[in-house]
């Protein structure tokens, strides 16, 4: 698998296609991106994550060339691209809304940007055909936009924006304006595509599971900042913040006070319970405030006390179902509740556990992650 | 029954507004010119029962409209008005696309006070309008003396009863025409196509002809045939602000009518114009009808 | 509220009442003393509505339409007997008329053409078509002698050539234009309706074209009063009248009215009753009142119209009587010719050499 042995961000001597440093945008009083220093890599499926408003879309413009830095800079293969306008760089971007030209058949659509380059016909002409094939619009190229399906149209959206074979693919929301089961066939599409043509693809989005599908590298953002860069297994096994273990999948987080030996801590969390048990690469000072973050899918559920470095007793207070796995969500004597999935091995009828039913929660020391902000 | 009605609405319209008057002008057309009240002949006698009516018939007939091809004037002025109406257009689209595309790129709450300025004129009467132009383009009027003030001219520029005057003339009156439709499509173009050409690597420029202007087609072409329908057959601008050199149409009928009291030949003029201004009408109908298969709803 | 019922019903009976005894009057623009309409009104407890047009082809075209609601109007001789043969109005009850008698000779005897035995009609105002001149540019551009009193002011091209340069208009009507280029000629008859007298006229007048700034019957007025044109040939009212607008402006602008030597056509507005006039009693009221010496001479003196009424004559303002713009001596009075209507097919040639001469096709 390519994949996994693809990782240039971790290979000092790798040059950035992208590389964003210390950019800060503002309009007017308000603060869009908020000094952030960034490198993207030729060949990756970069995810821009993050709530609306977060300034990943600001982010991209500025890509684009749609939007100019207030501050900092931003190189495109070396080169400092602020005086270079829009239709001069070597960086497509796909529309949120695909901004497809209405009075033009889907064939002109992909041949715009071609036409403009001044190519010959038979050039053009060629391109076009094979954008066709990759994205299996043969069938459609002499139909108008509004003679298409929306999953369609997407397609010619991204056979227009890859038709020029751009340095650099920008996708804003790409997969937004479709229906979900749709939107999950699509998404495996991108990555072939992406890999066929061997573009470097930055997605916005703000549907984490697309960023953590589709992605080499997912970059969370918050009110401007970057949050967390890592690869999505990385974001979502070791985050390093609340914020961004919070914001990819379900999440238990205790807050306590880390009383730390070694790389192990303790965390004192609540009056009269034992101290929570969990390893750090990270230094605590002594009851420095601390949050243990824990999967659902890693809290072990059982009605005997198991043997375990943390065990904690509750009552169940609700079950979600949700066909293959169940979520419970068990409150604490102290008022906490915790979530815990277990998977729908056997029958409905035979489910161990019902509401009410006192239950035993358990995890290793090693199963959730301690953080310090 | 409900549908009935509302199918009924327009066509009674059509017919009350249209149809009749058009039955009539036509009549009169056929009939020969009379010193009577009316000044025209025959008079449709009901009271002498079939017979009348028979009569009726038998004395129409199309001399007038034959009459209208031994003459060059008549199709000289029709030319002379299209021509005009033509020119007329062209201007104001010149003139009322920049203006529609400025609204339609303002900032959101400008627009209702730039659509207000836009139709504001109409509030006023179109010949008290038309008059003041007649005082700013007058000889001792507004304009050459602001340009003899400023030292551009020596003498007067004479504007006034030129055709350069109905020029103003039409394109000051119709300009809102033009404005509103184009405006209408230039509101509902979605900008990001425009920063989809940029990406594409179009220019500013060429991306407003490949992109703005294709997609404000059928407003252009609204816009013109509001302008241009009317222009042709436009009396009042040219006898006001024109010379006597500018031959129109309308001018034409007026003569027939009021100077030669001929009301069958002023009649039959009317009905060529009708029919000369009905082939773009038809033509718009259809690019109406176009519009709306294409978009599809 | 009952009784508001009733008041109303009786308002609108009032209304309808009243409404039987109104007087539908339909004159030139700018053609009379309104306080005479006042006068008129309690004079005689009639409503006066009073309209006004400024061209008699609109007037024409609404008598030939019939139905026009009149009971009075004022059409110009030549239109008047055509309308006439139209049947368009009904012959007066002299009996009715007790001022007539206050009609001058001269003046009926002139109309005699138009409506014989003034059956149909009588004189409102009457006055001449000629040269508005202003005196000071005409000057500038000619010389002090120039032809301020002769047709070959604006008839020599040499002369409107120079002329245009300050501007010169004519009326927008044949038959004033044509009698005169006619009578520049030296065409023997200036009424002379023949294809050979056209075609003169139509040489005369295509001659000047090119320097004639615009044909039109009003605009001159205001044109001749601001200073716009120097040279207008026109009625002798209205010149008149952008003499005074121009003396009220105090604008430096001096226009002087006259009668060509050659020749003027005179013309006469007369005041006639539609057939079908809703109200033909009130009609013969108003046409009375206005005969009354007194109330002529003051519509004469207000509108510097000369009119055919003799009693009047002893009322009228020094600056009316005394001008010979507006009464002309005898002499000049001599020679002044009265032209009549064009028939319908000469009507069409008329028309069409006219459009000719203005637009060059």
């Amino acid at each position: 698998m390519p994949q996994t042995v693809f990782a240039p961000w971790d290979d000092p001597n790798e040059k950035p296609l992208i590389s964003f440093q210390r950019v800060t945008k503002r309009f007017g009083d308000f603060t869009a991106i908020d000094d952030i220093s960034l490198d993207i890599f030729s060949r990756e499926f970069f995810a821009l994550l993050g709530p609306s408003g977060c300034g990943k879309t600001t982010l991209m413009r500025m890509l684009a060339g749609f939007e100019t830095p207030t501050e900092g800079k931003i190189f495109l293969a070396g080169q400092d691209i602020a005086p270079v306008p829009p239709n001069k760089r070597a960086v497509n971007m796909m529309f949120q809304s695909y901004a497809l030209f209405p009075h033009l058949t889907v064939w002109d659509n992909i041949a715009f940007g071609l036409k403009r380059e001044g190519k010959d016909k038979d050039a053009i002409e060629a391109r076009v055909n094979e954008m066709l094939k990759l994205t299996r619009l043969e069938k459609f190229k002499s139909r108008k936009p509004h003679q298409i399906s929306g999953g369609q149209r997407q397609r010619v959206a991204l056979a227009r924006s890859l038709a020029k074979a751009p340095k650099l693919l920008l996708l804003d929301e790409p997969l937004g304006a479709l229906d979900a089961k749709l939107r999950q066939d699509t998404q495996f599409e991108l990555v072939d595509i992406q890999e066929k043509t061997g573009t470097t693809f930055v997605i916005v989005t703000h549907d984490q599971e697309e960023a953590m599908t589709v992605a080499s590298r997912v970059a969370v953002m918050d009110e401007g900042k970057l949050m967390q860069v890592s690869t999505p297994d990385r974001i979502y096994e070791s985050p390093d913040s609340v914020y961004v273990a919070d914001f990819i999948g379900d999440v238990n987080i205790i807050e306590g006070r880390a009383h730390q030996t070694g790389d192990n801590v303790q965390v004192i969390w609540a009056e009269g319970q034992p101290p929570l048990m969990a390893k750090t690469q990270k230094d605590f000072s002594l009851d420095q405030q601390c949050w243990l973050a824990i999967r659902p899918e890693k809290v072990a559920i059982s009605a005997e006390r198991p043997q375990a470095p943390n065990t904690l007793r509750g009552r169940i207070l609700d079950i979600a179902y949700l066909g293959n796995i169940s979520t419970y969500h068990v409150e604490l004597p102290t008022g906490h509740v915790i979530k815990a999935q277990e998977a729908n091995t056997r029958r409905i009828a035979r489910r161990s556990f019902t509401w009410e039913d006192e239950v035993w929660l358990s995890w290793t020391d090693t199963a959730g992650v301690l953080l310090d902000r | 029954m409900r549908r009935l009605v509302l199918i009924l609405v327009p066509y009674l319209w059509l017919l009350c507004l249209f149809l009749i008057p058009f039955v009539i002008v036509m009549k009169i057309s056929l009939s020969d010119v009379a010193l009577s009240i009316p000044p025209y002949t025959p008079q449709l006698d009901l009271s002498a029962g079939w017979q009348g009516i028979r009569d009726f018939f038998a004395e129409l007939d199309f001399e007038n409209f034959a009459f209208l091809t031994t003459d060059d004037l008549y199709w000289k002025a029709y030319l002379s008005s299209l021509q005009i109406a033509a020119i007329s257009t062209v201007l104001t689209l010149l003139v009322g696309f920049p203006i529609a595309y400025a609204m339609a790129q303002s900032p959101d709450e400008w627009r209702p006070t730039l659509m207000m300025l836009v139709i504001l004129p109409f509030w006023t009467s179109f010949l008290i309008r038309v008059y003041s132009w007649m005082g700013i383009l007058a000889n001792e009027g507004v304009l050459n003396q602001v340009l003899l003030w400023l030292g551009i001219i020596d003498s007067p520029l004479q504007i006034l009863n030129t055709k350069t005057a109905v020029y103003i003339g039409i394109v000051y009156t119709y300009l809102p025409f033009m404005i509103l439709p184009i405006y209408a499509a230039l509101e509902r173009l979605d900008g990001s196509l425009l920063e989809a050409a940029e990406d594409l690597g179009c220019s500013r420029i060429s991306a407003f002809w490949l992109v703005t202007v294709p997609l404000s087609k059928n407003g252009v072409i609204a816009g013109c045939f509001l302008v241009f329908i009317p222009a042709v057959g436009e009396f009042v601008i040219p006898s006001l602000l024109g010379g006597s050199k500018t031959l129109m149409i309308g001018k034409v009928l007026w003569e027939e009518f009021f100077s030669n009291r001929d009301w069958p030949v002023a009649s039959a003029v009317a009905v060529i114009l009708l029919l000369i201004l009905v082939i773009p009408i038809v033509l718009f109908q259809r690019q109406e009808q176009k519009q709306r298969e294409a978009e599809g709803t | 509220m009952k009784k508001t019922l009733i008041t109303t019903t009786a308002l609108i009976a009032l209304g309808t009442a009243a409404a039987a005894e109104e007087v539908h009057v339909y004159n030139w623009s700018d053609y009379i003393d309104e306080e005479l309409l006042t006068k008129f009104e309690e004079e005689t407890g009639i409503d006066l509505v009073y309209d006004v047009f400024d061209s008699n082809e609109l007037l024409e075209t609404k008598m030939l339409a019939g139905g026009s609601g009149y009971d009075v109007v004022v059409p110009t001789g030549t239109f008047l007997q055509r309308q006439i043969a139209a049947g368009a109005f009904q012959k007066l009850d002299k009996s009715q008329l007790p001022n007539i008698e206050n009609m001058w000779d001269v003046i009926s005897e002139r109309t005699e053409v138009y409506d014989p035995g003034s059956e149909y009609s009588v004189n409102y105002m009457w006055g001449t078509t000629g040269l508005g001149v202003n005196t000071a540019k005409v000057a500038e551009v000619l010389g002090e002698d120039a032809p301020v009193d002769s047709l070959s002011l604006i008839f020599d091209p040499a002369n409107i050539e120079k002329l245009s340069e300050c501007g010169v208009q004519v009326l927008d009507a044949p038959t004033e234009m044509i009698p005169a280029a006619l009578t520049y000629a030296g065409w023997e008859d200036p009424d002379d309706h023949s294809q050979e007298a056209l075609d003169k006229a139509e040489e005369v007048l295509s001659a000047i074209r090119p320097h004639v700034q615009k044909f039109h019957s009003s605009e001159y007025i205001n044109a001749l009063a601001n200073g716009d044109i120097c040279v207008a040939f026109g009625w002798s009212g209205d010149i008149l009248q952008a003499r005074d607008r121009a003396a009220e402006a105090d604008n430096g602008v001096e226009v002087e009215y006259h009668i060509p030597k050659e020749g003027a056509l005179m013309w006469f507005d007369q005041m006639a009753i539609p057939t079908d006039a809703p109200n033909p009693e009130a009609a013969h009221k108003f046409l009375n009142f206005i005969m009354d010496a007194q109330n002529m001479a003051a519509a004469s003196n207000y509108v510097y119209y000369a009119n055919g009424n003799k009693a009047s004559q002893e009322f009228l303002a020094e600056d009316v009587i005394g001008d010979p713009a507006i009464y002309p001596d005898e002499e000049t009075l001599d020679n002044l010719y009265t032209v009549t209507p064009f028939g319908p097919k000469e009507q069409r040639l008329l028309t069409r050499m006219w459009t000719r001469v203005k637009s060059g096709t």
